[in-house]
């Protein structure tokens, strides 16, 4: 027999994609064959998958996913439910241990022709094909295409009305649509049918060789010559690599259209469980009972006799149209009629569950994944995650501190790992954790997430894979990019934190480095400050999260000597760029008093050179001065100095006033406690004359708003004690309500004018 | 039977030729007590062929509502048609009746006063007395009288009647049996008996239905017309039929006119424009389809009585505003904002109704 003729006698099934009756009726022909080889139509690459994707674990629905290696990542995905024809041919295989091949092209040629298509060609064969299920939409009425596959194909009585009938569509669509396919149509079968001829040189009959195809093609693998060794060599072709991953129905009813998916995948589960019990009813029935289920579980009484009647007025309505099984749409508009009072609105939910349903399929582990995915499942049931991962969202409440009452290591810190683990995951952008901000404030301890278990989570891990083998590595990739992205020293502090929450200390410390070195670039004390303070917190509290801090101290040591250089020269400011200053002063001191290793001379050096320099602003200089008094680094004569300085009477009085101020911005009972200083003010006050003293007062009051009255009140015995009156009755003078006399001259002083500042 | 001058024909009298058309192209089974089959029942509502006849369409919408009524009607369930006022449920159900009986008079027009006896049944008073009760002394009621004979009963507004006459119902469509216990009677439902009620959902003196009579029922809710085309088209066709049964003496509405009123209609009923860029108030009362359709006849028998037999804007003008306002005060203002805002601004087309309605106004 001559090639050719030999193509013509391999056995084709052609099919309908996703189609519970193909599925059942496949395994049949399969049987009756009993062929030697099972070919489907799939990219042939996919062959080496074949055990993984067959492993009596597998819960479908899953898909092969294939994924370019080089950005933009471009991916092609081929889905399987239980009820695919291609997948009952798979398992029918291995059951009857058949060797079995996917012959379409293999997937590195898919991508690459992805997008190199002539559009125009592609747009006018999609119109085409558009317009033909347009005019069987028109054709079935309510339900469009869908009901008139399941009237016609879903619902046949046995494997040659199916055959008959997939043959006959594939054909007249094939003479329709044919001319306007693009050149991968043709490709494809050419390489389809080079791969039958192959299976065929091995010495296999071609009576015994099955080709499970989709209808479409039935004709095209009959017929035609097999593709060139040249042309072979000229396929485009693009890096590629494949994994498996769980899939869902909800995902698989998105995808609606011929081929890739349908709308309603928990209703054609349910086909599928009918036609192995041979009961063509069996789904409607099914069907129906579940909505009513789903309706007595969320409160909505729906008895029997509704669910009876609705499946009568189902039957009824496909009797109408010529057809002895109801289909989807007959199904749905019963439960409509009988069960939702006439609306749909009604029953939506329930008609959504049973249509869509929630089901997620899972793999075993080890079963052909990608690093990143092994990982992340090893990493899940290390963690004790795994009941995490469902459809429906659940809440999960971290508690970071050490447990003292379990036995080991891990146990001791399992929600911390947690914890590093969610937050890597977040940092790759995966949807899989949410993190909730938590109720207590300031509880470093406590987080809360939200995880929910979506394909989109599967796919996004499989993406993974391009960033590193492992999530750690991959997390601490993102990180990277992203502060090589950095603009400026805000963003590198939150990119620190987040290396921290991440557990990633070489993160932690190379988005460090980037901070230090933008630091270099931008001289402002402030942004070192703020940037000294974040890496600050980090060695303070990395603790919690168990940071190695060694490598973190240096880079501390650096910014601190940076920020005493600076500082000094950053305090000749005005009044307005005081307050962040001051600000910046704090925080810097804070992170100096808060770590052994820094140099606190140096600090104190530098305060006292700011204190004590007269041309920078005073408020700063004051508050110089109340941080060396707390550190106790300033004597009382040396306040007493300073004080006399700066509260003189040649010295305009706001300056004055401001110094006093910036001293009484730290700690009030350091400054009560030191009667001359109080003294001091007095005499200050004393020599003021009347204009003076109103000027000197409006920035006195502002000083001393912060004071509380206990504090007054002491100030007060103070004064008492200077002036040699009873400490009670100025207290009582100080906290007493304003009269009116007073209220007066305060308002008085409200219109002063501040013009001559 | 049309020279009998009535007012209203009943629907099985005025398309006789086409039900009888039907009949004799009828090609599928027919279910036991029915006149033809389901699909023809169909083809007589949504209109189509038979044989060489044009089957004219009755109602016009959604298909596959009609499709889901037959179907009921098939498997001997009630039915129940609810909607909002005016979207053709009685209509249906009068057309319902015609195509299946070939009678659509076993009614019962359901009012606040109706009674539990004309569900069932009632006595002729005088001769009770006279001869006790009797077959003859009793008054069978329609729904009686259906289940004697394996017909479609039909019940009109079931919400208006009081919730124990509503009732009332329950036992008979679950048992599908009515007892007389004065004359040791069973009588059951023959093959074919089934009941279409309608009821409003939204107007004023309705009651509630019960739960366990509404599981009773197969229950259909009627949208109001999808859109502008087929809201005219509804119109169109009844008014052509009201025109020539009332002999109106005046010349169809012109297209423009049929599309006027009807955007008016669904604009003010929707709250928005048709372009849905524009929000706008609603009116107190719900301006259905039917009565546009009122609405164009009122206009034909003034234009046909008073004037040249065309409709003028101004009669189209004092016929909206009879419409549209039927709160004094309230629905003024929005009459009044739709015509200012909306209609003023829409061209040259609707000047001349807009400058009319100003005037009433």
């Amino acid at each position: 027999m001559d090639k050719k003729d030999e193509a013509k006698h391999v056995q084709i099934f052609g099919i309908r994609h996703h189609s519970p009756a193909g599925a059942y009726y496949v395994r049949d022909f399969l049987d009756r064959l009993d062929p030697q080889i099972v070919l489907i139509e799939g990219p042939s690459d996919f062959t080496e998958l074949i055990p993984s994707l067959t492993d009596s674990r597998v819960v479908p629905p899953v898909a092969v996913m294939a994924y370019t290696e080089r950005l933009p990542v471009r991916t092609i995905i081929y889905p399987f439910a239980v009820y695919s024809p291609e997948y009952q041919a798979l398992l029918w295989a291995r059951d009857h241990g058949r060797p079995v091949r996917f012959i379409d092209l293999p997937s590195s040629v898919f991508l690459a022709l992805e997008g190199k298509n002539e559009k125009n060609q592609e747009e006018e064969c999609r119109e085409a094909r558009s317009f033909i299920y347009h005019q069987l939409d028109l054709l079935s009425g309510q339900g469009g295409n869908e009901t008139f596959w399941e009237y016609t194909m879903e619902h046949c009585r046995n494997e040659e009305a199916y055959k008959k009938g997939a043959a006959v569509f594939g054909r007249c669509l094939r003479e329709l649509t044919l001319s306007l396919e693009g050149p991968e149509t043709i490709l494809r079968e050419a390489y389809m049918r080079t791969q039958i001829g192959k299976a065929l040189e091995e010495g296999i009959l071609p009576e015994k060789t099955a080709v499970i195809c989709g209808a479409f093609h039935g004709e095209g693998l009959s017929h035609g010559d097999e593709m060139g060794e040249e042309d072979m060599e000229k396929l485009p072709w693009m890096e590629s690599r494949k994994t498996l991953m769980p899939y869902s129905y909800y995902r698989l009813s998105e995808r609606s259209g011929y081929g890739a998916g349908n709308r309603a995948p928990a209703y054609y589960e349910l086909i599928w469980e009918g036609m192995n019990r041979r009961d063509f009813f069996w789904a409607g029935r099914k069907y129906l009972a579940k909505i009513a289920g789903f309706q007595r579980s969320h409160g909505n009484p729906v008895s029997t006799a509704q669910v009876i009647d609705a499946f009568r007025l189902a039957v009824s309505l496909a009797q109408m149209k010529g057809y002895e099984i109801p289909a989807l749409c007959d199904l749905r508009d019963g439960s409509r009629t009988c069960m939702g009072e006439g609306k749909l609105s009604d029953i939506a939910l329930a008609v959504a569950d049973g249509e869509m349903g929630t089901a997620i399929g899972s793999l075993p582990k080890g079963v052909s994944q990608t690093s990143v995915q092994s990982d992340f499942y090893s990493q899940l049931s290390q963690l004790k995650l795994e009941k995490y991962r469902s459809a429906v969202g659940a809440e999960l409440a971290l508690d970071l501190r050490e447990r003292l009452n379990v036995k080991s290591r891990e146990a001791a810190f399992l929600d911390l790992n947690r914890s590093f683990f969610l937050h890597r995951l977040a940092i790759l952008g995966n949807v899989f954790p949410r993190q909730q901000p938590v109720k207590q404030e300031n509880a470093t301890w406590a987080e809360r997430w939200i995880l929910q278990w979506t394909p989109e989570a599967e796919m996004q891990l499989a993406e993974t894979v391009l960033k590193g083998d492992t999530i750690a590595q991959a997390a601490a990739f993102c990180l990277k990019e992203q502060a090589d992205r950095a603009g400026n020293i805000g963003e590198l502090s939150g990119l620190i934190k987040a290396a921290c929450f991440c557990g990633l200390s070489e993160s932690v410390v190379s988005v460090t480095r980037a901070l230090q070195a933008m630091a270099t670039d931008t001289v402002s004390v402030r942004d070192i400050a703020s940037a000294a303070g974040s890496l600050s917190v980090v060695i303070q509290y990395g603790d919690i999260r168990r940071l190695d801090r060694q490598p973190f101290i240096p880079l501390l040591q650096q910014m601190f000597l940076r920020g005493c250089l600076n500082f000094p020269q950053e305090c000749a400011c005005d009044d307005q760029g005081a307050a962040s200053m001051a600000q910046a002063m704090d925080r810097f001191h804070q992170t100096v008093v808060s770590h052994d290793f820094l140099d606190r001379d140096r600090w104190i050096g530098v305060l006292k050179e700011i204190s004590g320099r007269d041309d920078l602003n005073t408020r700063l200089s004051g508050l110089a001065s109340a941080i060396l008094l707390e550190m106790g680094a300033m004597d009382q004569e040396e306040l007493g100095r300073q004080v006399e300085r700066r509260l003189s009477k040649g010295i305009p009085a706001q300056l004055g006033a401001g110094w006093f101020q910036g001293l009484s911005m730290k700690n009030h009972y350091a400054l009560i406690a030191r009667l001359s200083l109080w003294e001091k003010l007095s005499q200050y006050l004393d020599s003021l004359d009347e204009e003076e003293f109103k000027r000197a007062l409006v920035f006195l009051r502002r000083a001393f708003a912060d004071f509380t009255s206990e504090e007054k009140n002491r100030i007060g015995e103070n004064l008492g004690e200077i002036w040699q009156v009873n400490p009670v009755q100025v207290s009582l003078k100080v906290n007493q309500q304003l009269g009116k006399t007073e209220e007066e001259l305060i308002k008085g002083l409200e219109e002063f004018d501040f013009d001559d500042f | 039977m049309k020279e009998e001058k009535v007012q209203r024909l009943a629907a099985e009298q005025l398309f006789q030729d086409e039900i009888e058309a039907l009949i004799e192209a009828e090609t599928g089974p027919v279910p036991t007590g029915w006149k033809m089959s389901p699909r023809s029942v169909l083809t007589y509502i949504c209109g189509g062929k038979a044989g060489d006849m044009e089957i004219s369409p009755k109602y016009i919408g959604n298909r596959r509502l009609v499709e889901i009524a037959i179907a009921t009607l098939v498997t001997d369930r009630a039915l129940l048609l609810i909607g909002e006022p005016g979207t053709a449920k009685s209509w249906l159900s009068e057309h319902l009746t015609a195509a299946i009986n070939g009678d659509s008079t076993k009614v019962i027009q359901g009012t606040a006063g109706t009674t539990e006896e004309q569900l069932r049944y009632s006595w002729n008073y005088a001769m009770l007395i006279a001869n006790g009760p009797s077959r003859k002394a009793m008054i069978p009621s329609p729904v009686y009288r259906a289940m004697e004979s394996g017909t479609i009963a039909r019940v009109e507004e079931i919400s208006r009647c009081a919730c124990e006459v509503q009732d009332a119902l329950i036992s008979i469509l679950s048992e599908k049996r009515i007892s007389v216990p004065e004359l040791g009677l069973e009588v059951p439902a023959r093959k074919g008996f089934s009941i279409i009620a309608t009821a409003n959902t939204r107007d004023r003196g309705v009651n509630d239905m019960s739960s366990a009579l509404k599981r009773r029922f197969n229950i259909v809710v009627l949208p109001a017309p999808e859109n502008l085309a087929e809201e005219m088209e509804i119109v169109k066709t009844r008014i052509a039929q009201l025109s020539d049964s009332l002999d109106l003496n005046a010349a169809l509405p012109q297209d423009s006119v049929v599309e006027q009123v009807c955007t008016i209609f669904r604009e003010l009923r929707n709250g928005m424009t048709l372009d849905g860029k524009q929000k706008l108030k609603g009116t107190s009362g719900v301006l259905s389809t039917a009565e546009a359709i009122s609405l164009l006849s009122n206009s034909m028998a003034l234009a046909g009585s008073f004037g040249d037999g065309v409709i003028t804007d101004r009669d189209l003008a004092a016929a909206l505003q009879g419409a549209v306002v039927k709160e004094q005060g309230k629905d003024e203002k929005v009459w009044e904002e739709y015509l200012e805002n909306i209609m003023k601004k829409r061209g040259s087309q609707w000047l001349g109704l807009y400058r009319e309605c100003r005037e009433l106004n």
